[in-house]
């Protein structure tokens, strides 16, 4: 007979995440439809999604914008296995530089067929534009957007 | 005045899956405490401080760093400094012990890195609450989930194909293969790499590390104390560097930029001017494939999209990671103190024998956590009597 060497336990606690008044901002953007962003004062960049202060040149980054829902697919990821309490799998999540953003936003990806591991690549290349899908029912959350999909040519 | 610090003694257990592990965190850490005591012959009373990584929130086997210092066997009195910074917390407990000893407010201190997140049963789930929460933790993303961004990334910049990520691999479980403290000891082909359960495009299930249990304690000391048994690896620079928060804040999944700026640094405090021809081992923090190269690339020892190529080449005048790196053996806080663990060792003539590399000078040690691998740190090490007296940085 094995001894017995582990016990289970479980954990299940609830939180909740104070958003500060810059990511209520941009919160309350996207449930009217729209990507809210700021701008460092010095360095010119631009975060989506938007932050208080610049860590390169520690300043206030008061300078808000707002950004078009369509940019660049710069990078991507197929999750073939995810974990309990995720999405199913198969789910594509992608960096998307929006247009005038200097930073990626990351998003879910729909449209191509991520089925077959081989071929991801030649259907949605790296550097492919894609635009926002806004959810029906939005209530201030990165969920607002439904996800991305590819823009037709 | 300013005083030197030097890695003046190495204990660590032997690493397994959690499903085999027999012994708790005490257990182990207790063993690999006086596995460090014992490599430099060091009576615990000489010791007057304690660091010790503590991942709170990560599971619930995890003993508060203190309670846990209690179980050691050391004796009492001893100040305790609780080090938790997630994933990075084994790789800066000897970046706070040497600035203990180098203030002169210690003399000899305790770094003692237990294993961490093996009972989560299903780990991803567990990692996924520590991503970004609001901005990127709702798009289901764990480990292996963020790890592949800068793997498709690589990819796709610099021609890299599957191949070449498994023979990463490959190099990994062969070197792991001789190393008696490693958890994955069997050889692998790049067909079985390719061949194994898909996780997130492009990663296997082969090409990242598995949860493995173990315990890494180091003892770190002013290597002008000449009482102890071992040859100190002086502690001549080290430094950490982070990138911002949110894996989109990288703005460049291809290369390791946070870390290049952090190798700069670091060179310049060593007085490192040709690391490819200086180092003699290098020991990277890299679980996932492609990290190790584009860490290589990062640290100038292989150029920008040929760090595979010198894995490829088993190249004898650089030792890279000989240990087999976190690839076959991550146990988490221990995890992340065993590069420097090994690359000390490695200095000191005293790493396993089969891993010993021959007439080692100078080693560099590298580690590397958060969700999107945010937050670098390395330290250079240096046998003490290829250094003027003096002159640490």
């Amino acid at each position: 007979m094995t001894s017995v060497s582990t016990q289970p336990v479980h954990w299940d606690l609830r939180y909740d995440i104070h958003l500060g008044t810059t990511w209520s901002r941009f919160m309350d953007g996207l449930r009217d439809r729209r990507i809210l962003a700021n701008k460092c004062p010095e360095c010119a960049r631009v975060f989506v999604p938007p932050q208080a202060y610049c860590e390169s040149c520690y300043v206030a980054t008061d300078e808000w914008l707002e950004l078009p829902p369509e940019g660049i697919l710069e990078v991507y990821t197929v999750a073939w296995l995810g974990f309990r309490g995720g999405p199913t799998p198969p789910y594509a999540i992608g960096g998307i530089r929006l247009d005038g953003a200097s930073t990626l936003l990351m998003h879910w990806l729909v449209g191509p067929d991520f089925s077959d591991p081989a071929s991801i690549g030649s259907r949605l290349p790296f550097g492919s534009r894609v635009r926002a899908v806004w959810a029906a029912e939005r209530t201030g959350q990165i969920l607002d957007i439904a996800h991305f999909q590819p823009v037709a040519d | 005045m300013a005083y030197r610090a030097a890695v003046v003694g190495v204990g660590m257990t032997p690493a397994t899956s959690p499903r085999k592990q027999e012994f708790s965190t005490a257990e182990l850490c207790r063993q690999a405490v006086h596995a460090a005591l014992a490599h430099c012959g060091a009576d615990p009373r000489t010791l007057d401080a304690v660091v010790i990584g503590n991942i709170d929130g990560f599971e619930g086997t995890v003993l508060g760093g203190k309670s846990l210092t209690r179980q050691l066997g050391i004796g009492p009195d001893l100040p305790v400094v609780v080090l938790n910074t997630g994933g990075t917390t084994g790789g800066n407990l000897m970046q706070v012990a040497a600035r203990m000893v180098r203030a002169g407010t210690h003399r000899r201190v305790l770094c003692v890195g237990g294993p961490t997140f093996f009972g989560a049963e299903d780990l991803q789930a567990a990692i996924n609450t520590n991503s970004p929460m609001i901005i990127e933790q709702p798009l289901g993303m764990g480990a292996y989930h963020m790890g592949a961004f800068a793997a498709s990334a690589y990819q796709a910049r610099f021609g890299v194909d599957a191949t070449d990520l498994a023979a990463v691999a490959v190099a990994d479980h062969a070197k792991a293969l001789k190393n008696p403290n490693a958890h994955l000891r069997y050889e692998v082909t790049v067909d079985d790499v390719l061949a194994a359960r898909p996780l997130s495009s492009p990663l296997t299930q082969a090409m990242v590390c598995p949860v493995s249990t173990s315990a890494v304690a180091m003892i770190v000391g002013d290597p002008d104390e000449h009482d102890l048994a071992t040859a100190p690896a002086l502690i001549r620079a080290m430094g950490t560097s982070s990138d911002p928060y949110l894996g989109g804040g990288k703005g460049d999944f291809s290369q390791m930029q946070n870390l290049a700026t952090l190798a700069r640094r670091v060179y310049a405090l060593a007085d490192v001017r040709a690391p490819r021809r200086e180092f003699d081992v290098v020991e990277v923090f890299a679980p996932y494939v492609h990290m190790q190269p584009m860490q290589l690339e990062a640290l100038q020892l292989a150029e920008p999209g040929e760090g595979v190529a010198l894995i490829r080449s088993g190249d004898r005048v650089l030792a890279v990671n000989p240990s087999g790196g976190p690839k076959c053996t991550n146990a988490g806080v221990a995890g992340e103190l065993a590069p420097y663990a090994y690359a000390a060792l490695q200095v000191m003539g005293d790493a396993p024998p089969e891993l010993q590399v021959e007439g080692v000078r100078k080693a560099l040690a590298h580690g590397t956590g958060g969700t999107f691998f945010q937050f670098e740190n390395l330290a250079v090490f240096e046998a003490l009597d290829s250094v003027s007296s003096g002159s640490t940085s």
